[in-house]
């Protein structure tokens, strides 16, 4: 344990290290991108309702965290097997859930000020008031160790180039065709259907339930298949990471 | 033995077998050479052993134990500069060697200190402190054999670590795998520099289509061909295909444009210096050498023999 502690530690320096050009870049893009989304869909939505306003908010939340999680992380990914550093670090003397671990932390950490970026501005644009969870913390680690893990399974099961055009439908189906701005019954039957099984739904309902408690409570199926889906991605990242060729 | 190879086999669901039946051991203190064509399992074989690639048969044992059974020893007692070159983006090399050190169980005072002895030993103080996608090819594959050798483990593998890199530094390099073998290290090499590795490595392995098709120390290599020599010339293209068919005390010349090499036996050099001077000063030949078989011929010619299809000599 002791030895995977360390190792951790010394990966996330090691990953913060290589990340120092494009982190600050991916934190602003991060930052832009969640106040952006608030602005752009206002626009789309001029004069919301609160529940309106209160599924574009905290949808803009969930996307922040797919857009780091199932695309920016997987991308990433590719571009180090191409490189060769994947192939490196699995020659590494640390245990691999070390080396996840520390990969998750430094996205979700990124993740975070672009949730900030976009709780502030939706507060300025539709002037709600949210009743914050304290939930509200450990389910957005949950939802953003969900998209990372799923995104590193796609990254790491499929060739880059697949995982490449993946990850872009991913963003597009999340933006346009997955109920996170919006309720589920506004989709076609069999989408709906297709999205009960997916985790897009659980992960925006767990977001926004914990944002903004409704009446009824947070329910707790959301938060059982979004850990479900986690353990899902994680396996098949663990699996790949160490299977032997 | 800290690393034995027993008839291990690779064989790729394509059928295509890349590696053979290998067998070697690496003992402390040793440096073994790997030798090979391109594609010819070689890195296959490192992989094996450090556990990204599974036998299909085989064993290999570090320090008597089942490494195939327990990839995560292998990682453990394993150090690899693999062939690709090592991630330095955003990182210094002095960065780099640190965080690997510390990785492999250094603290940091310990870290710091092998860090800079080997930039020191390198020569690679003046980049120490660049960051990796500035650096020259053959800086960073330097940094990848620090990186690997600044805290080793008991086995340090070496995927052609001399790639890219001056003759200056070739030299430190060689002096430094040398001391990883001196301090208990064994040391498992990859090269295609025959010449260079003969002087520092305690045996030689010549790898082919998978296969060891040679293993032993530099001299047992040698071999017969300890009292062979090589006459070389160049000259005019006509004169050099002339020349080469006029000298009629060695074997069969190999031309290569305007160069050509006679393989000749000792006892006929004097006579072969007495020809060549003459020819030069007739004006017919540019310049001559005379000099023993290397390394590197003997090794090529193992190479093709093996392409013919021969089975393996064991020299040993």
């Amino acid at each position: 344990m002791r030895h995977a502690l360390r190792s951790y530690r010394l990966l996330v320096r090691w990953n913060l290290l290589r990340m120092r050009t494009t982190l600050p870049l991916l934190i602003v893009y991060q930052t832009i991108l969640g106040a952006g989304i608030v602005v752009g869909l206002a626009l789309l939505v001029p004069d919301p309702d609160p529940t309106t306003a209160r599924y574009l908010t905290t949808g803009a939340l969930t996307l922040g965290l797919v857009t780091i999680g199932m695309v920016a992380a997987p991308q990433m990914v590719a571009q180090q097997k191409l490189s060769g550093i994947f192939d490196y670090q699995r020659t590494m003397p640390v245990p691999r859930l070390a080396l996840l671990a520390a990969d998750a932390t430094v996205w979700i950490a990124l993740a975070l000020p672009g949730l900030a970026a976009t709780l502030g501005m939706a507060s300025l644009r539709f002037d709600l008031q949210f009743t914050i969870s304290p939930l509200a913390v450990p389910a957005t680690l949950l939802v953003a160790a969900c998209c990372v893990a799923v995104g590193y399974s796609i990254a790491y099961a499929t060739p880059p180039e697949v995982a490449a055009v993946l990850t872009q439908l991913i963003l597009f189906g999340a933006l346009m065709f997955a109920p996170i701005n919006y309720p589920a019954e506004r989709l076609p039957d069999w989408l709906a259907t297709a999205h009960n099984w997916l985790p897009f739904t659980y992960m925006a309902q767990v977001i926004r339930e914990t944002v903004d408690v409704p009446a009824t409570g947070i329910a707790v199926l959301p938060f059982a298949v979004v850990a479900l889906w986690a353990v899902i991605g994680l396996a098949i990242t663990y699996r790949v990471m160490t299977r032997r060729a | 033995m800290l690393l034995r190879i027993d008839r291990l086999t690779k064989e790729y669901q394509r059928g295509v077998r890349a590696n053979d039946e290998i067998c070697l051991e690496v003992s402390a203190g040793q440096v073994v050479g790997l030798f090979g064509h391109n594609g010819a399992g070689k890195t296959t074989l490192l992989h094996q052993v450090i556990g990204l690639v599974r036998p299909t048969s085989g064993s290999i044992h570090i320090g008597g134990r089942d490494a195939v059974a327990d990839p995560v020893l292998a990682r453990r007692v394993c150090s690899l500069q693999p062939q690709s070159q090592a991630p330095l983006e955003g990182v210094t090399p002095r960065q780099a060697i640190e965080i690997m050190a510390r990785i492999r169980g250094a603290d940091r005072r310990r870290a710091s200190r092998h860090a800079t002895q080997m930039l020191d030993a390198l020569d690679l103080g003046e980049w120490a402190d660049t960051v990796g996608q500035k650096l020259s090819g053959g800086v960073r594959r330097l940094t990848a054999f620090c990186m690997a050798a600044a805290e080793p483990g008991d086995i340090v593998m070496l995927d052609e670590p001399t790639n890219d890199v001056d003759p200056v530094r070739r030299r430190l390099l060689w002096q430094q795998i040398r001391s990883l073998a001196d301090d208990g290290r064994a040391v498992l090499l990859v090269t295609h520099n025959v010449v260079e590795a003969e002087r520092s490595v305690e045996r030689l392995v010549v790898l082919h289509h998978g296969r060891v098709v040679a293993e032993g120390t530099p001299a047992q290599l040698r071999g017969g061909h300890g009292d062979r020599l090589r006459l070389e010339f160049t000259a005019a293209d006509l004169d050099a295909a002339a020349l080469a068919a006029e000298f009629t005390g060695g074997e069969v010349a190999a031309r290569t444009g305007r160069r050509v090499v006679i393989p000749i036996a000792a006892t006929e050099a004097t006579r072969a210096i007495a020809w060549a001077q003459h020819q030069r000063d007739q004006g017919r030949l540019d310049e001559f050498s005379i000099t023993p078989t290397s390394l590197e011929d003997i090794y090529i010619g193992l190479v093709d023999a093996g392409t013919e299809g021969s089975r393996a000599t064991r020299v040993a």
